[in-house]
């Protein structure tokens, strides 16, 4: 039962960590840019998320759409004004780049809005659903099935759709890309973009769980970048699938072995992952982390 | 890609470390007004509780200038911004030996002032903590440190003694029959707070049943909230920051897990972002902390005092309890300055010091003052006990201060 409840739990909390991740993952496969300020857009999305409550007095997910367009806008011009001008240096330029981006954001939203947590309250935050004795909120619910639906969703709008082939080609092979006309420097755009805008979803679900402070985004970023690793880069549903499978290993590990070691358990399953496996363990295999987007 | 994958890792570890900078205070240079430096972190993270810290400090000096000054000599605080342990030991540095300064206040933090106080002892200057908790700031029995607030073991003593006082009465139990349970995060502040209280209980023959440590940065804690639930304790104590105090209420209801009496540790519970975020959830939930305002006044003569002078400066009542600690403590300093008769000679201070002492319940935190000659820890300070009741922050424990009993439902 116990055991039962561990990893329902896991899965639940791992499917925040998939919707935090895909963006994160579209980035990084098409842009090639490790974006460190990843975190602060989730914590940008969860402000933005908390102000629509406390001025308007919308209920975060009727004003999900409104924070998923503006941070989408916010990626277009992120991309457009501070990644490509850096788009041909080397990679430690871009990693300092986006690095300072997020401190600068975090110290921004902590002049702003001061360390205080700010939370938004709701009639179904404290809903439980209880299932033969295992309980899960259903704000949890929620943020899981949507995490489910943008993986199927993302996967078909990369598949059939002129554009989203056209962004899987830049990821594939840039230059390519360019030859047979692709506008390349566009498709960074756009999956900058994208990629920014699920995190508006994910801020705008995660806002009836938890409280939102200038450094939300660290505790999650640096799940995601495991995530990233683990479901291999680059690949849509491999995010997914590591978001849950960090997601149970966190609680299961907790509950076995310790909670203060659980942070210790997934960073050496990262470190062995890079290791032995770096193209990812939901990948294809080697060679894969050539290829991008899947 | 795979050049990228060694970069992430790399720069994932970077990102691990925090970093932070340095500014400067004001200065100035003349012999009439008695110079004490002030160590608070007014910038960066710890910034919103380090300067309701300084608050604290400042309005004790801002009251003793009003009255005359000491000696007729004016009392000038010179600001050292501490944003970490870093810049604590710069600023420091800054204060002893280029404001030539021989007495220091701070700091909020345990870090910094374990740093600071470094610094302090090197030069042979003086350092008053205020507000710092960690038991190792004291324990280095330096001859240049005295603290005026209760040490973290403080807050494992009181939390033993409210469950021999009060919670085995209420619960009708003996107290080798009740199961306590510890959740702590996982840094020095939580690791010391649960091991003395485990060292504690089983001194007395209560039965610490579980503990769980986490670490304060956790999203999830499922874990530590099943496991709990396995040991089915009577009594939860918890020591954590505010996001892991929010996480562990609002996930303990997902969970149904729920515990006869909750006892938290420090600033998390307290906080009236904690109430706002699990609404009234947060109801009875009882806590180990410096002093709140809704207190015995009686017993902590000034508070009124304080509370107005406060209000008058900042517009506002007071965000934490730490203005207050800091207050009371600044005071001590000014009166054993006073005392001292302007004298800041190091030695000479702490000679004064000695044998300064206040009986407890005269002071605007009802703590006593009598400083411990080998580690300078003040042995008559000590955390109370608050309880959220119909959305206030009620003190209920020790009687002295107390102004309703703990409510305790089996």
């Amino acid at each position: 039962m116990l055991l039962t409840q561990t990893i329902i739990s896991g899965l639940m909390i791992g499917g925040i960590y998939a919707l935090i991740s895909m963006g994160l993952n579209l980035i990084l496969g098409v842009v090639r840019i490790i974006n460190f300020a990843h975190g602060e857009y989730l914590m940008i999305a969860m402000y933005a998320s908390f102000l629509l409550y406390s001025t308007l007095g919308l209920d975060p997910y009727s004003s999900a759409i409104i924070v998923i367009i503006l941070l989408f806008l916010i990626g277009l011009a992120t991309q457009k004004l501070v990644i490509e001008p850096i788009l041909d240096t080397p990679a430690s330029t871009k990693i300092f780049v986006t690095l300072g981006l997020s401190i600068a954001l975090q110290n921004l939203a902590l002049m702003l809005f001061n360390a205080n947590h700010r939370t938004v309250h709701t009639a179904y935050q404290s809903k439980l659903i209880n299932i033969g004795g295992i309980t899960m909120s259903l704000p949890n619910i929620v943020a899981f099935i949507s995490a489910i639906v943008i993986a199927i969703a993302l996967y078909f709008f990369l598949q059939k759709t002129m554009v989203g082939k056209a962004i899987r080609a830049v990821a594939m092979q840039r230059d390519a890309a360019y030859l047979v006309g692709i506008n390349v420097k566009r498709i960074y755009i756009l999956a900058f973009g994208i990629g920014t805008a699920l995190v508006g979803l994910a801020g705008s679900m995660l806002m009836p769980i938890y409280s939102v402070y200038p450094t939300i985004g660290t505790t999650f970023v640096l799940i995601a970048f495991v995530v990233v690793v683990l479901g291999g880069m680059g690949s849509m549903f491999g995010a997914f699938y590591g978001g849950l499978f960090i997601g149970v290993v966190e609680a299961l590990s907790g509950l076995l072995i310790s909670p203060g070691l659980k942070e210790a358990i997934y960073f050496i399953i990262f470190i062995l992952v890079l290791l032995v496996r770096p193209a990812g363990i939901f990948s294809r295999g080697k060679g894969s982390e050539e290829v991008g987007l899947e | 890609m795979k050049k990228i994958s060694s970069m992430l890792l790399i720069v994932v570890m970077l990102f691990l470390t925090a970093c932070g900078g340095g500014s400067k205070g004001s200065s100035g240079s003349d012999d009439g007004p008695i110079k004490l430096g002030a160590l608070f972190p007014l910038t960066g993270d710890l910034a919103l509780l380090g300067e309701e810290s300084y608050r604290g400090a400042e309005l004790a000096v801002e009251e003793i200038n009003a009255n005359g000054g000491i000696n007729g000599r004016e009392v000038e605080l010179v600001k050292g911004d501490a944003v970490d342990p870093d810049a604590a030991q710069a600023e420091a540095n800054r204060l002893i030996n280029q404001e030539n300064i021989q007495s220091i206040v701070g700091s909020y933090s345990s870090g910094i002032a374990f740093a600071a106080s470094e610094v302090a002892e090197r030069n042979g200057a003086l350092y008053w903590e205020l507000g710092a908790v960690a038991d190792n700031v004291t324990d280095r029995e330096y001859q240049s440190i005295l603290r005026t607030n209760p040490p973290a073991s403080m807050f494992s003593v009181v939390h033993i003694n409210f469950i021999k006082d009060v919670v085995a009465a209420e619960l009708g139990k003996d107290l080798s029959d009740i199961k306590v349970a510890i959740a702590h995060e996982d840094s020095s502040y939580g690791t010391t707070i649960a091991d003395e209280a485990e060292k504690l209980a089983e001194a007395e023959g209560i039965n610490v049943v579980s503990i769980q440590p986490y670490s304060s940065t956790s999203n999830d804690l499922t874990s530590v909230i099943l496991n709990i639930k396995k040991a089915d304790p009577d009594v939860l104590i918890v020591v954590s920051y505010i996001n892991d105090a929010i996480l562990i209420s609002r996930q303990m209801k997902e969970l149904n897990v729920e515990v006869p009496v909750f006892i938290g540790s420090g600033g998390g519970h307290t906080m009236t972002d904690f109430a706002d975020a699990v609404g009234e959830n947060s109801e009875h939930i009882l806590n180990v902390d410096f002093p709140q305002y809704e207190i015995n006044k009686d017993a902590t003569p000034g508070m009124e005092e304080f509370l107005a002078a406060y209000e008058e400066k900042f517009g506002s009542e007071p965000r934490s309890g730490h203005s207050l600690a800091n207050y009371m403590g600044m005071k001590v300093v000014l009166e054993i300055i006073e005392e001292a008769d302007g004298e800041l000679d190091p030695e000479k201070l702490r000679e004064v010091a000695m044998n300064y002492k206040v009986e407890k319940n005269t002071t605007a935190t009802g703590w006593g003052v009598e400083f411990d000659e080998v580690s300078g820890q003040n042995k008559l300070s000590e955390p109370y006990i608050t309880q959220w009741i119909d959305g206030e922050l009620i003190t209920v424990y020790p009687e002295e201060v107390a102004i309703e009993k703990p409510k305790i439902t089996k």
